[in-house]
């Protein structure tokens, strides 16, 4: 048991985690990592600042707790700073992943099994020159304690598998890659057809992509690309640290004003399954679901206790860490778009000439956002035709929220493996995202 | 049956700035450690966070190191040998108190001279132990410690997340070199003007990674050997222009903290490897596996997690500076300089595409006014061929080891 110091808030999460790592390439075994670790990060405030501690000393916690209350001033009105008079109070044991669904209890060959019964569906096909598979997990259990008297356990998992395949047919090369994730071993199986399909257009793309003249297009955006459309577009600026004391960006950004067509909506929430669940943020926060934009209006923010106070809005528990080494910061949890009306059919059939975007390589986003798209195809007279070659798809992030003018109906949570969000130096975060399938009237292509 | 210690120990502090003030100080103090062993090649790998519990604690890591053979990960390469070398570099700003103190003089005089500005993130001070050594006499060890200067600048007017930056990484300090420098930025930001669309030297900071994925994946020896690269059967081919030259490098006078040997333990002659030379393409970069595999040059990029079998893994590819300043490259014309691209991408046969977020006007000396958001486009053959221009020899601050490289691009205007 720890002694908190006097006249100072402090918290302290403790996280007790196993990982899995498992490797192929070309059908040899590159890696079998399983490592356990238990490391804390310490909190203290003063009402000033904030002095933070990581360690992996957990028999010198007092040790630790104490250097830091060392370096703050005492403050006999701690427990009225508003700061931490908003942080919550929450006593809870919220374990979902044990038994039968904790993944640690899984044998490292079964594992190796899974990975290897994937990796033979690519091996020695025609035109892949070099692949790999990955299959990752990750088990923690948290523990947090605060002086204000939070008490909380809970637990976080994710499963991976990742194949991915370079091709090459003469002078033509093109790669892409098949993700498989969520919370359990059973999300990873099942998925030789995935990555049967995802081969044969693949080798597709390779052999009859075309260059795509450069210019103004109707864009289809698949759920991936959607979702990751969402994340760097809007999901960035929903973040509230991004407006600390930025009296320009509050009054830019009000709750109310429109952003979007009426047809719009994002949400953030840390209780979908998937690998952006969190049930409590690193700051003890219960999670929540958080409307950022409603029927394109601009709705809500992700906040962490500084900013709710700063901005006089109430906690979303979204103040994550990305691991014992870090302190928490506003970040996203799972965040995607709304589903709409019409089919996936209706969505295609009314475009003259447009681009379907299926997968991406990445995506990225301030004022102006990219796509970067992997399998990307031409739609003509309502049509999917041919694969076509772009580089980057561009759009004003504003601009492009007003020309979203169709959404299918069906929505899809995706995760992207073995990486993730990044923020400054906290990367790679395990975020969800995705929507359904999303038409916007026009984007710029190159 | 071999051993062989990878350890790397971490010891930093980070001042987190909000809003021109220091909001939080974190400290780390993190020993990580991988314990490798190697039998009939295989090799069995365990690692552990923080220091094990004396020779009792390190005596069963070895153990399980050595039950992690069991899992046959094959390693068909020999450890390295009898190699001893050590460096140390040291910074100034070297106590907490400096850093702290320091910190608040440039904030508070920010403050005073850019009151239309905000600034926030991070600076830090990092000391890097890494240290590689086996019962083979190997025994190699890179201490460093290092300051990063990392603002995010934000224009009290604007309601972006964020206009542009200022900062560097490096072991020298001086207090009026980067108030100098910010400040400068920030009167380049108010000066707008404007370009009409065209083909424009265009100027990025050698770190910037948006121009060179494509390379760096086609230098890439895994897939050079198997045949996924655009660089695929081109050894000894003239592929890019006559003043490009490019090498592998981990010498202390191309990177700031970066140990001067991989993850295996190999140190190329005067720490670089050359991959390109004049444009002639010489070699891939590789590992030992890599290198083995596909009967390739050994060029020294194994890198991996401290508790990681050794993968290929590139770290710092550079682009060889000319003798001459970009003043000097650029022949008196002015020139784009590309301040925050974001977004960039190849297509697969190498159609380069990137957005602008932040571009300045650049006269190969100063920043000179501020451009209005830009799309760029080239092809990985045309910047490195016929439209390369060159690396500086000289650097864009003093303080920091980041020159600038210039080639012509398309440029056009965002809609």
């Amino acid at each position: 048991m720890v002694r908190f110091p006097e006249h100072l808030y402090t918290d302290m999460r403790i996280e007790d985690v196993a990982e899995t790592k498992i490797q192929y390439t070309l059908g040899i075994l590159d890696e079998v990592k399983q490592k356990n670790y238990k490391a804390a990060f310490i909190r203290i405030f003063d009402g000033k600042r904030w002095y933070y501690s990581a360690t992996t000393e957990l028999e010198n916690l007092q040790g630790e707790i104490d250097a830091l209350a060392a370096m703050a001033t005492a403050n006999t009105g701690i427990l009225q700073e508003p700061v931490v008079r908003k942080l919550e109070t929450n006593i809870d044991d919220c374990l979902r992943f044990e038994g039968d669904r904790d993944i640690s209890r899984i044998s490292i060959q079964s594992k190796t099994e899974l990975l290897n019964g994937y990796s033979g569906i690519i091996s020695g096909r025609e035109y892949v020159e070099l692949w790999r598979s990955l299959y990752i997990d990750q088990r923690v259990t948290k523990t947090f304690l605060s002086s204000k008297g939070a008490k909380l356990t809970y637990d976080y998992q994710k499963a991976e598998v990742r194949v991915s395949m370079h091709l090459s047919a003469g002078d033509k090369k093109f790669k892409e890659r098949f993700d498989a994730g969520g919370n359990l071993y059973s999300d990873l199986e099942g998925k030789k057809q995935g990555i049967e399909e995802k081969y044969r257009k693949a080798v597709s793309f390779l052999l009859n992509a075309e260059e795509i003249e450069a210019g103004d297009y109707t864009v289809i955006l698949s759920p991936e690309a959607a979702g990751v459309f969402a994340h760097e577009s809007f999901g960035h600026k929903s973040e509230a640290d991004f407006m600390l004391g930025d009296e320009t960006m509050k009054r830019e950004w009000q709750i109310g004003k429109e952003v979007g067509t009426k047809i719009l909506s994002i949400v953030d929430d840390g209780e979908k399954t998937g690998v952006g669940y969190v049930p409590y943020d690193d700051e003890g926060s219960k999670s929540r679901e958080t409307y950022l934009i409603k029927d394109g209006v601009l709705d809500g923010r992700l906040h962490s206790a500084a900013t709710s106070v700063d901005l006089n809005e109430e906690l979303t528990g979204n103040a994550r860490a990305l691991n014992f080494e870090f302190e928490p910061i506003v970040r996203m949890t799972t965040t995607y778009i709304r589903g709409g009306e019409k089919t996936f059919d209706e969505l295609v059939g009314e475009v003259k000439d447009g681009i379907l975007v299926e997968t991406i390589q990445h995506g990225s986003g301030l004022s102006t956002f990219t796509i970067a798209p992997s399998l990307a195809y031409r739609i003509r007279n309502g049509k999917v035709a041919g694969p076509v070659k772009i580089s980057v798809i561009t759009g004003d992030v504003f601009k492009t929220l007003g020309e979203i003018d169709g959404l299918s109906d069906k929505v899809e949570l995706l995760s992207f493996v073995s990486s993730g969000c990044g923020k400054m130096e906290q990367y790679p975060l395990p975020v969800g995202f995705g929507g359904p399938w999303v038409r916007v009237r026009m984007l710029h292509v190159q | 049956m071999q051993r062989e210690k990878y350890s790397i120990h971490v010891r930093e502090i980070s001042l987190n700035i909000v809003q021109n003030s220091i909001d939080s100080v974190r400290k780390k103090d993190i020993l990580k450690t991988g314990y490798r062993v190697y039998n009939k090649g295989n090799i069995g790998v365990v690692g552990a966070i923080g220091s094990p519990a004396g020779q009792a604690g390190e005596d069963k890591l070895w153990e399980k190191a050595g039950e992690a053979l069991s899992l046959q990960v094959p390693y068909p390469c020999d450890v390295t040998r009898n190699k001893k070398e050590q460096m140390y570099f040291d910074c100034v700003l070297s106590s907490d108190e400096d850093l702290v103190h320091e910190t608040e003089i440039i904030l508070s005089d920010l403050k005073e001279t850019q009151p239309g500005f905000s600034f926030s993130n991070k600076i830090n001070r990092t000391r890097r132990l890494v240290e590689l050594k086996n019962d083979a006499g190997l025994d190699l060890s890179h201490e460093c410690t290092h300051l990063d200067f990392s603002l995010l600048v934000k224009d009290n007017g604007s309601s972006n997340i964020l206009d542009l930056f200022t900062g560097y990484e490096g072991r020298e300090y001086d207090r009026e070199a980067f108030l100098g420098m910010t400040n400068s930025t920030c009167e380049a930001w108010r000066n707008r003007i404007d370009i009409t669309d065209g083909k424009y030297p265009v100027v990025f900071f050698t770190s910037e990674m948006s121009y060179r994925t494509k390379l760096l994946e086609s230098l890439h020896g895994m897939l050079y050997g198997s045949g996924s690269s655009l660089l695929s059967g081109k050894l000894g081919e003239k592929l890019f222009s006559d003043n490009f030259t490019v090498y592998q490098s981990r010498n202390p006078e191309d990177t700031v903290s970066l140990p001067f040997f991989d993850a295996e333990g190999t140190i190329p002659p005067d720490y670089r490897y050359s991959l390109i030379e004049k444009g002639v393409l010489k070699s891939p970069f590789t590992d030992k596996k890599t290198a083995r595999k596909y009967d390739l040059p050994l060029t020294g990029a194994a890198a991996g997690e401290y508790d990681s079998v050794p993968d290929i893994g590139y770290r710092s590819i550079i682009v060889k500076p000319s003798a001459k300043t970009m003043k000097e490259l650029l022949d008196g014309q002015g020139a784009i300089f590309a301040f925050i691209p974001m977004g960039d991408d190849f297509t697969p046969d190498g159609h380069f595409a990137t957005p602008v977020h932040l571009a300045f006007w650049f006269d190969g000396e100063k920043l000179t006014g501020r451009l209005p958001e830009l799309n760029l486009s080239s092809h990985l053959y045309d910047m490195f061929g016929k439209d390369f221009i060159g690396v500086s020899g000289d650097y864009f601050f003093p303080l920091g080891i980041d020159r600038t490289i210039s080639m012509r691009m398309q440029v056009s205007k965002k809609e």
